[in-house]
């Protein structure tokens, strides 16, 4: 059984009076297997945003049908297995961080003290125990991400989809969220994730597929779409001149040919998570 | 981040979703402390109460008991009516558009709930929201009746009392009419259709708003469909020959009927069974258009 | 498209199926005799724009009441037929308004009257005179058509009576005129037979059967009065008893079937 199944699903929107039908997703046939995280993966308005719509009824289909878990995605009954986080989410300004999750776990039922203990556990995961009875209009961008994380887990559904989860947020709370995504994947939990950040899909994902123009172009898993088998690089610390030169001569005399000689570059990333580990003060954040 | 342990969440996982009144309550409860804190509200409300309450210097015109008491019902039900109207329209053409706008909704209507459950809850909230102002404003106007009432009966009995037996005999009857003025449950009538004619009002707001984002236009055509409402009683009497303008008038509903609080400051005689007819007419017409809202709504792309 | 279609039809037929109702509650209310003039052209061009809309905005009795307050500056400016064409105008909003009526009446005969009487401008006594009649002519007409509007209560028909009482009995060559109190007696009486006409509105009945000459009539009302239930009727029975004392005095009625025999000497 599949989480999450579509068969040639499409969508199209009027653009208005005798300007035609825009084609945003165009006979899409997606499986997301259960336990796995999928990248969604596209340029902007490639069709990531209308599928997660589509999946969760938001919008209805112009064509084709959708899933979850076996169940058809217009009928209500498909949406108790399965947690939203939009993109740039906002909530309720007014609400403090826990009023907020208690007013998720109302709407799906929960009460009382299993629900009490429920949202504890939550806020401890997303790391926002000490911001909860701040309201939300005072949250960080990366903090908003976070209880917005948080409210989609509050029935602890076994799907999680999630756009653009680190779109506008900084390197240290793309990171906390990117882990947070490896932690449920280890709980068992299905992860479907869009982003149009390529590098931090990377790290986390199973499987992604690209969608361009509302089409699926390009759909695989990660490790073997992005490896070269003909190529290999070796990474080595503190080689003499000499040294080199022999190794050099050894490549070429096996028949290969070196492509470049270089000194890896640490990413930036790395090098910026790595300077704020070293600072005294603790990480940048205030919560 | 730290190191939470996956402890299990309550099961959801029995196979049904059937329609939740809980849902609807949660989502109105939470509809209503939104609106509570958006500004437009809370400066309508204080509007009303400080027009309310400014009542009591009526008495600098020089006019007598009946006639102050009589301008201050109608003052104050005028102003509850008004104020009533327009909670209703501000407050209600906001809840769908800004749920849009904050990315809200798709948060609520990706988690079990029905679509018809989400409308619902928050006309309910707008609801709470008109009966906790109109409550609001009933008190400061009970307020201001008991003040003036006391000062009145001071005012009478040191002026007449005790002169002779006739001036005594009468004050104390004037006493007992500002009494009775006072006192006037037929007021409730008055507050109550007020309240059906604010929800039918936020009704149709619900309804504009769910075709619309425009927040003027959410706002303005009720207003239009309200003023509308006000006229259709003489429209109709004026038309009524004409069958094609009376079928296009059935479609505005006559707020006209709503406005008892005059005839009740004037001691008419309106009894319960009069007002329990205005009341059904508003909650049928009100009923016919939530179910519009919800046509409408249920086929929405969000 | 098509779910536009079904809306409209639903709004539609739910108007026309509520039409009975709607039409059945407006004529309740006018066998209740609720609401006041129609919104004419006159009416608007009266009351002008603002309050025009205030009053579609079905706030008919603040408007009656902003003018009725507003026409205190045309008395105070002796500005009499403005506040005359005001009275009017606010009568005309609100013409189940007991309060507009009587006032309003109180204005022409008491107020603008005393006004003609003692302008200045006046160059003779009698034309002060005649200015002043003709104001309480036009409170008599006006009241006439309260009378007509509210017809169910007692006030305005007492309030005719204290009109004919203190005013119209002086409106004749040689005052005080009889028939102007007997005008009062049966206005009086009309009032004092509303079940809740206070007191002392039925003590004026046989006070104008006296002056209109009826004073048989009259002591026989008093008779009436005090003989109601004492233990029931807030009455002001020494009021009473003082007046059957003087009637009795004056119709000189036998001692033995006097309610107040004088004391034996």
């Amino acid at each position: 059984m599949d989480a999450i199944r579509t068969e040639q699903l499409t969508k199209k929107y009027d653009l208005g009076w005798r300007k035609g039908r825009l084609l945003a997703l165009d006979k899409l046939n997606l499986h997301v297997h259960e336990g796995e995280v999928y990248g969604l993966l596209g340029p902007n308005g490639s069709g990531k945003s209308t599928t997660l719509k589509l999946i969760l009824d938001l919008i209805s289909p112009t064509d084709g049908s959708a899933w979850l878990f076996d169940v058809p995605c217009n009928n209500v009954v498909s949406r108790l297995h399965v947690g939203f986080l939009p993109e740039n989410p906002y909530f309720y300004r007014y609400l403090t961080g826990a009023e907020t999750l208690v007013f998720y776990g109302k709407l799906c039922g929960m009460s009382g003290s299993s629900l009490k203990q429920r949202i504890e556990e939550l806020l401890e995961l997303v790391g926002l125990t000490r911001a909860r009875d701040r309201q939300l209009s005072g949250y960080s961008k990366g903090m908003l991400q976070r209880i917005g994380l948080a409210q989609a887990l509050i029935h602890d559904p076994k799907l999680l989809l999630l756009d653009e989860p680190t779109a506008g947020v900084d390197p240290i709370g793309s990171k906390d969220i990117r882990d947070l995504i490896l932690r449920l994947k280890g709980m068992g939990k299905t992860v479907l994730l869009s982003s149009h950040l390529l590098a931090q899909v990377q790290d986390v994902c199973d499987r992604i597929g690209v969608l361009n123009l509302g089409q699926m172009i390009l759909e695989g898993d990660v490790k073997s779409l992005i490896s070269d088998q003909r190529r290999l690089s070796i990474t080595v610390q503190d080689l003499p001149d000499d040294a080199r030169a022999r190794v050099e001569e050894a490549v070429r005399s096996a028949g290969a040919s070196i492509v470049s000689v270089e000194h890896p570059q640490t990413t930036l990333e790395s090098l910026f998570l790595e300077a704020l580990k070293k600072d005294e003060r603790g990480m940048g954040r205030h919560d | 981040m730290t190191n939470a342990a996956a402890v299990p969440a309550p099961s959801s996982s029995h196979d049904r979703v059937g329609f939740s009144l809980n849902r609807v309550s949660v989502i109105g409860v939470n509809t209503l402390t939104e609106a509570i804190r958006q500004k437009v509200f809370i400066f309508l409300l204080l509007v009303g109460l400080v027009f309310i309450g400014s009542a009591i210097f009526f008495s600098q015109y020089s006019l007598g008991e009946q006639e102050q008491l009589k301008v201050i019902k109608d003052t104050c039900l005028g102003v509850i009516s008004v104020i009533s109207t327009l909670i209703a329209i501000v407050g209600t053409a906001q809840l769908l558009p800004s749920e849009v706008e904050n990315r809200t909704i798709y948060t609520i209507l990706a988690k079990p709930v029905r679509r018809f459950e989400f409308l619902l809850g928050k006309f309910y909230g707008s609801v709470l929201l008109l009966v906790l102002s109109m409550a609001a404003m009933c008190l400061m106007f009970g307020a201001v009746l008991w003040i003036k009432e006391q000062s009145m009966i001071r005012e009478l009995s040191q002026t007449y009392l005790g002169e002779t037996q006739a001036a005594t005999e009468q004050a104390n009857q004037q006493i007992e009419q500002v009494r009775i003025a006072v006192l006037d449950v037929n007021m409730v009538k008055a507050v109550l259709t007020d309240l059906v004619k604010a929800m039918l009002v936020a009704s149709v707001t619900l309804l504009v708003s769910t075709f619309s984002t425009s927040l003027v236009f959410n706002v303005a055509v009720p207003f239009m469909i309200y003023m509308a409402g006000m006229l259709r009683g003489t429209a109709v009497e004026m038309w009524s020959s004409h069958r094609l303008a009376m079928a296009v008038l059935a479609i505005v509903p006559d707020f006209g009927l709503f406005s008892l609080a005059d005839d009740i400051n004037l001691g008419n005689l309106v009894p319960w069974a009069h007002v329990d007819q205005v009341i059904v007419y508003g909650l049928a017409r009100m009923v016919v258009i939530v179910v519009a809202a919800h046509l409408i709504f249920s086929r929405r792309e969000i | 498209m098509r779910i536009k279609i079904l809306i409209a039809v639903l709004l539609l037929g739910a108007g026309l199926v509520l039409l009975p109702l709607e039409n059945w509650v407006r004529a309740e209310r006018t066998r209740l005799k609720y609401g006041g003039a129609r919104v004419s052209i006159q009416l608007r061009e009266a009351i002008g724009q603002n309050l025009a809309i205030a009053l579609l905005a079905g706030m008919r009795g603040i408007v009656a009441d902003f003018m009725w307050i507003n026409g205190h500056d045309y008395w105070e400016k002796k500005e009499w037929l403005r506040q005359y064409r005001n009275i009017e105008v606010v009568a005309a909003l609100q013409p189940q308004a007991v309060m507009f009526w009587d006032l309003g009446q109180w204005h022409m005969a008491w107020n603008i009257g005393y006004g003609v009487l003692s302008d200045p401008k006046n160059r003779t006594k009698a034309e002060g005179l005649k200015r002043e009649h003709e104001w309480h002519e036009k409170a008599r007409e006006f009241l006439e058509r309260g009378i007509e509007n509210i017809p169910n209560r007692y006030d305005l028909y007492f309030t005719m009576g204290w009109l004919y009482y203190e005013k119209l009995s002086k409106d004749c060559d040689q005052p005080p005129c009889h028939e102007a109190f007997c005008k009062a007696a049966e206005y009086f009486g009309k009032a004092a037979s509303f079940p809740d006409a206070p007191q002392f509105v039925t003590r004026f009945y046989p006070r104008a059967l006296e002056k209109c000459g009826q004073t048989r009539a009259a002591y026989e009302e008093w008779k009436r009065l005090w003989f109601l239930d004492h233990s029931k009727v807030a009455q002001s029975w020494n009021i009473i008893e003082r007046e059957i004392r003087e009637l009795e005095n004056q119709l000189q009625i036998p001692n033995d079937e006097r309610l107040f025999p004088p004391p034996l000497p």
